[in-house]
């Protein structure tokens, strides 16, 4: 009975939702079209100026980075939000013994396996060296920070759950990794009160105190060192809310 | 019949991909309010958010573009997809692993308190049988 109203619901809402899509096509522009009024502002001004402005051939990083970097760096700082709030609900004590009981556990789980180790084993070096080239080719080709950061803490996940690496890339505590995320954040705002120095405002590169030929090339450096930032925040709040997690964690049920 | 199968086609092609991800959108809240399972409703916002996402991707594209990445010779604003969306979606993305991370962490402190994270089992009543 009770998965019976489930699915009437499921089906009304799916017919419902083609029929009324099919019913009036032009509430909406269709998916291709360059006309549509989405298109017609301010992307165009962004597409076209990208590149001599800020120097930067992927234009989404230029928008995120130069742009509206400062969306960015309050995104970071939510980041960091969200990982001490994970931290601070969870910061009382576990059960007693517990701990125990996780280590010894997790010798005997099932996801220890003669397959599952070989083949993480070769994975994991190739993710670090595939975070690094995203990273490094944030702003020339396809990449950025937040999947680099991403990709650091698979990595970093791969090796701390399945127990025969021994946590060969070392292990974070939560506090570590909450003040690791901190550390992140700070760079960004360093990166943007650095050309407060050399009589800027916040967060513009093109007054950044290097040596440099061109404006371009500054804001390339600007937006590689926020994004260094952004990797580590990324990086260490993954791994801060799997700690935290993991912690508390009982293979047994 | 054939102007039917006309219309169809045109409604795939041109707006279907927005009708999927308004399902997607709808079972996502549906699936939210129905389930009485914490850990299905954080799946099930999951699934909405991730709707949202496919839905800002699909506006932003356009008619023979590429990427945005800047090509050298490619020159003019029609030549390349709009690059607004992918970076709010980006953004969407890593507020989603945030939520999902808290969400998760309220979710082990409410298993750990009440021993269950069933609603029906926790508030005495839920989703009506």
């Amino acid at each position: 009975m009770k998965n019976k109203k489930k699915i009437i619901g499921v089906v009304l809402i799916i017919v419902a939702v083609s029929g009324f899509f099919f019913k009036f096509p032009n509430i909406i522009p269709a998916v291709d079209d360059a006309k549509a009024p989405v298109h017609s502002y301010i992307s165009g001004f962004y597409i076209e100026n990208a590149i001599s402005q800020t120097g930067a051939h992927n234009i989404v990083t230029a928008v995120l980075a130069d742009y509206r970097g400062f969306d960015t760096l309050f995104e970071t700082c939510v980041m960091l939000l969200a990982g001490i709030t994970a931290l601070m609900v969870l910061s009382s004590t576990a059960k007693v013994g517990k701990k125990q009981k996780v280590s010894k556990e997790i010798k005997n789980a099932s996801f220890s396996g003669t397959i599952i180790d070989t083949a993480f084993r070769v994975i994991v070096p190739i993710i670090v060296i595939y975070a690094f080239y995203v990273f490094a080719h944030g702003e020339s080709s396809l990449g950025g920070g937040f999947q680099a950061g991403a990709l650091l803490a698979i990595a970093y996940m791969i090796d701390r759950i399945i127990p025969s690496f021994n946590n060969s890339l070392g292990t974070f505590t939560e506090q570590g990794a909450a003040m690791t995320a901190g550390v992140g954040v700070f760079i960004y705002i360093f990166t943007g009160i650095l050309p407060m120095f050399n009589g800027g405002n916040f967060l513009e590169y093109g007054r950044l105190p290097f040596g440099a030929e061109k404006a371009a090339e500054l804001h390339v450096i600007g937006i590689t060192m926020i994004e260094i930032g952004v990797v580590v925040c990324v990086m260490a709040t993954i791994i801060n809310i799997l700690e935290v997690v993991l912690e508390r964690t009982e293979f047994d049920e | 019949m054939s102007e039917f199968i006309y219309n169809l086609e045109t409604f795939l092609s041109e707006n279907g991909i927005y009708a999927m991800t308004f399902i997607l959108l709808g079972l996502g809240i549906f699936g939210m309010v129905s389930c009485g399972n914490y850990m299905k409703k954080i799946m099930c916002m999951n699934i909405m958010q991730v709707s949202i996402i496919f839905f800002f991707l699909a506006l932003g594209q356009k008619e023979h573009a590429t990427l945005p990445v800047i090509v050298e010779n490619v020159l003019g604003a029609d030549a390349y997809i709009n690059p607004l969306p992918h970076a709010l979606m980006l953004t969407a993305i890593v507020v989603s692993l945030g939520t999902t991370g808290v969400a998760l962490a309220l979710l082990m402190k409410i298993k750990e308190i009440y021993g269950t994270i069933e609603e029906e089992e926790i508030t005495g009543k839920g989703w009506k049988k």
